[in-house]
């Protein structure tokens, strides 16, 4: 056969509350000796399962109800708990998704490492002295480079950056050298450049090792580059299965089309053009800056420079995007025009008046935020209705006025209108999204920000979101004002564009003017780590040296 | 190793049917909340319910004095010959009486000085949670033993003695978990929204503590029956006649161990209410999955 790992007919049920349902329904999936495989699919379709079936640490709720799990023509399911306990970490290694919360944080790095070589040692029957490990650790440690494998190895998890933590998961998934690497989601936690390195390490661990390698990921972006052979999975069921440049050109299955299509292009002739603005300057800031200044006992005062010298003016009408990194001050910047926070030196001004000026109704109806995870920005415990009616009563909309407006702003963002008697948990991320959007519209105002409203959502939900927020500005005339680190998707939405960097503004201009010849190297990195589906557009980026782009990625410095 | 289960079956289910469903396959739950209803059922209707109604008062009957536990006194009598069964029933009115007084008033106060201290923030939040770490760093039985001599021992003023030390439990639970829902980000939202600071509290905040605080109000109230049975057995509680379960532990105590059964009977029915409402409690917070 040649395959490392053959899945066939895999059936896994969970029982929670009194029910069983089927969450993978006759999942088939092979790995060739040395493949590379790509699961991809929609928050909750499985993927994550069908890699815990594989290694063998389904919750307890969950049951293989059918199915075979053969590696290298052995049955898994059969071995005993025993060998299948040996198997992990020796045959099977998984890289997960979240870096901070794979790790104890009161157990320094070197122990988590030095806990799984030993008990991986015994299970092979490996008897190895403290510095033996202790030399083979820092070796894998250098080949994830990591360039002081000392300091990592008595660090605590808190003390490394994402990108470090990132690295040492992947160094503790190849400590023993497995058959199979499985990673789930590498790198989603982290920003577009930090994940386009850890893509970069894992791609050539893999290729120096000859790996077979299993991704799981909902970015079809990222998996262009990674593999050669995709499945697509979707409720449980595999739809479509086929190699890399074949399923991303010509998907077949109606759904595999519609994820292709989701995904905004970077380049080429399918970008979609937003016309700048040149209606009067909406909002204005000069000079801008915020400092925070941190107060502590032992410590004296110490301050934080968040949003520095920032000057830019956003036309009416216009979608003015905002780019950049964590911890950049795109927030924070926003949270100013807002007049949530106040500005440590400099002037904001809105529609020719200062932003502290006027009642603060004015200030409500003049500006509105979207948040970035509708999750969490909705009461758990409040009716949609409820939720809508709080901006209504502040602007003097009561009673039936209120519900007739409610209704009004339902149908705005194409929800039923009985979904006003509905609780957030009865809506999905999607339509959550709509609810936040609603009310931010409630009070009619004329800016809204948008806080990356479409990064904790599917793709194709992003898609429907997205024609939503543009057929709202055509219709009521708003200003946005779009914070995001996802450049493709600012690339076809906004009319004009910031990059952010460590507090200031690097460059501003057209989205196609800034990605047809970005000028600062900083927007050159970003540009270049955004993840594309094709090789034309991966040709069209923008070249970068290497001493560049050790100069402005904050990830790669370890 | 953190794991969501799949969407599908979370959104199958609302949160209020799994509360159910993990409240309703817990047998413990159930019993406790058996326990609890047959004490309240049994204080509501004490004059109907118990053998020798009139003994829960001034009745003396020496032919009967310490009589073991037979078919007419199934618990046995005291020393002026009443029925200790009778007493007993009516001594759980008097431990209901002495827990919703006192919840009623300390659990409102408490979550009300919580609330604000979160929400306000500055000086309100230091002087309360200043003030609640110095009330809790006064022993409550010593407390109650002070207020208990300065006034005169009746049923109010044990109320008065024990609201005064649990009020302070309330406030700093509710204070924690305000304080965390507050820096959610639906709280900022409805403040952009223009809600006032009434509506955020009452109406956004503290729905959200609702589950922690019923969990904790009824722990308590198995607390609150310990603590009364306790300051009456020192004879700060009730006077006598009335009964009540604690000062008839005491007041039997000194015919241990031949007339054992005067004190088996309240003592057994302290442990009965208490342990209902524990076996509640205790359901209650799986139920809401809270951590109290």
């Amino acid at each position: 056969m040649g395959n490392l790992l053959d899945i066939s007919d895999l059936t896994v049920s969970f029982g929670a509350y009194g029910r069983r349902q089927h969450i993978l329904k006759d999942v088939a999936l092979s790995v060739p000796e040395g493949g590379r495989v790509a699961l991809i699919g929609e928050t909750g379709c499985g993927k994550s399962l069908t890699g815990r079936a594989i290694l063998g640490t389904l919750p307890d709720t969950a049951r293989i109800e059918s199915g075979r799990i053969t590696l290298r023509g052995e049955s898994v399911l059969d071995m005993p708990p025993k060998r299948r306990e040996a198997l992990k970490g020796t045959a099977f290694s998984i890289i997960m998704q979240d870096p901070l919360s794979s790790f104890n944080p009161v157990v320094r790095i070197g122990r988590h490492l030095d806990d799984v070589m030993r008990f991986a040692d015994r299970r092979m029957g490996i008897c190895a002295s403290c510095a033996e490990r202790k030399a083979r650790i820092f070796d894998v440690l250098r080949k994830v480079q990591l360039s002081d494998p000392d300091r990592i190895f008595a660090a605590y998890p808190a003390q490394l950056s994402g990108g470090m933590r990132q690295r040492v998961l992947i160094a503790l998934s190849l400590l023993h050298q497995p058959a199979l690497l499985i990673a789930d989601e590498p790198g989603t936690a982290l920003d577009v450049t930090t994940q386009d390195e850890i893509m970069t390490l894992i791609d050539r661990r893999v290729c120096d090792s000859g790996l077979s390698f299993l991704m799981i990921t909902h970015n079809l972006g990222l998996v262009r580059r990674m593999v050669d052979e995709i499945y697509v999975m979707r409720h449980g069921r595999i739809v479509e299965h086929g190699r890399t440049t074949r399923l991303l050109r010509r998907p077949q299955a109606a759904y595999t089309r519609q994820l292709v299509e989701a995904i905004p292009p970077l380049y080429g002739e399918a970008v979609i053009d937003r016309p700048a603005s040149t209606a009067k300057p909406m909002i204005e800031l000069t000079s801008v800056s915020k400092t925070f200044a941190r107060r502590s006992v032992f410590a004296g005062r110490s301050s934080h420079v968040a949003v520095e010298e920032v000057s830019l003016s956003i036309r009416e009408g216009e979608i003015f995007g905002l780019a950049g990194e964590s911890g950049s001050g795109k927030t924070t910047l926003a949270r100013m025009i807002m007049g949530v926070a106040r500005a440590s030196s400099g002037a904001i001004t809105i529609d020719g008046k200062p932003v502290e000026a006027g009642s603060a109704t004015a200030r409500r109806n003049r500006t509105q935020l979207v948040y970035q995870n509708p999750g969490t920005s909705l009461n758990p415990k409040r009716t949609v209705g409820q939720t809508l009616a709080v901006p209504l009563a502040f602007v003097g909309v009561r009673g039936a006025a209120a519900e007739s407006r409610i209704e009004t702003l339902l149908c705005e963002v194409d929800l039923p209108s009985h979904s006003a008697s509905k609780f957030p948990h009865e809506l999905s991320g999607g339509q959550k999204q709509r609810v936040a959007i609603a009310r931010a519209l409630a009070a009619n105002p004329r800016i809204i920000v948008l806080d990356e409203p479409t990064s904790a959502l599917d793709v194709s939900v992003q898609r429907n979101i997205i024609q939503l927020l543009t057929g709202l500005r055509d219709t009521l005339g708003l200003t946005f004002l779009f914070i995001s680190h996802d450049l493709s998707l600012m690339r076809n939405f906004c009319g004009r564009i910031a990059i952010m960097l460590k507090g200031k503004i690097v460059e501003t201009g057209s989205p196609r003017s800034v990605f047809a010849r970005p000028q600062h190297p900083y927007t050159r990195a970003l540009i270049a780590a955004a993840p594309v589906m094709s090789q034309e557009e991966e040709d069209l980026k923008p070249q970068i040296s290497p001493k560049e782009r050790r100069r402005y990625l904050v990830g790669a410095r370890a | 190793m953190a794991f969501d289960a799949p969407a599908a079956l979370g959104s199958a289910l609302s949160p209020r049917a799994m509360a159910w469903y993990r409240f309703s396959r817990n047998r413990q739950a159930w019993i406790g909340a058996f326990m609890v209803i047959s004490v309240i059922f049994v204080a509501l209707f004490a004059p109907l319910i118990a053998p020798f109604p009139d003994h829960a008062g001034a009745v003396v009957d020496f032919s009967h004095r310490h009589t073991p536990p037979n078919l007419t006194f199934p618990l046995g009598t005291d020393k002026v010959g009443r029925d200790i069964l009778s007493r007993v029933i009516f001594g759980f009115r008097l431990s209901l009486l002495l827990v919703a007084g006192v919840l009623a008033i300390a659990v409102p106060l408490g979550a009300a000085l919580g609330l604000s201290a979160a929400w306000c923030g500055g000086i309100i939040e230091k002087c309360v949670t200043g003030f609640t770490n110095v009330m809790l760093a006064i022993p409550p039985l010593v407390m109650a033993l002070a207020i208990g001599n300065v006034l005169e021992p009746n049923l109010v003023n044990a109320m008065i003695a024990i609201t005064l030390v649990w009020w302070t439990w309330h406030a700093r639970l509710v204070y924690r978990v305000a304080k965390s829902v507050a820096a959610e980000d639906f709280i900022e939202a409805a403040r952009l929204a223009g809600a006032g600071h009434l509506h955020i509290l009452t109406r956004e905040i503290l729905p959200n503590c609702v589950s922690v605080i019923s969990v904790k109000t009824t722990l308590d109230a198995a607390f609150v029956i310990l603590f009364g049975a306790t300051l009456s057995f020192l004879g700060l509680g009730v006077k006598p006649p009335t009964p009540d379960l604690g000062s008839m532990v005491a007041d039997a105590r000194q015919f241990l161990p031949e007339q054992w059964w005067e004190v088996l009977g309240p003592g057994l029915a302290i442990v009965y209410a208490t342990l209902g409402f524990n076996l509640l409690g205790d359901g209650l917070r799986d139920m809401f999955d809270v951590e109290v």
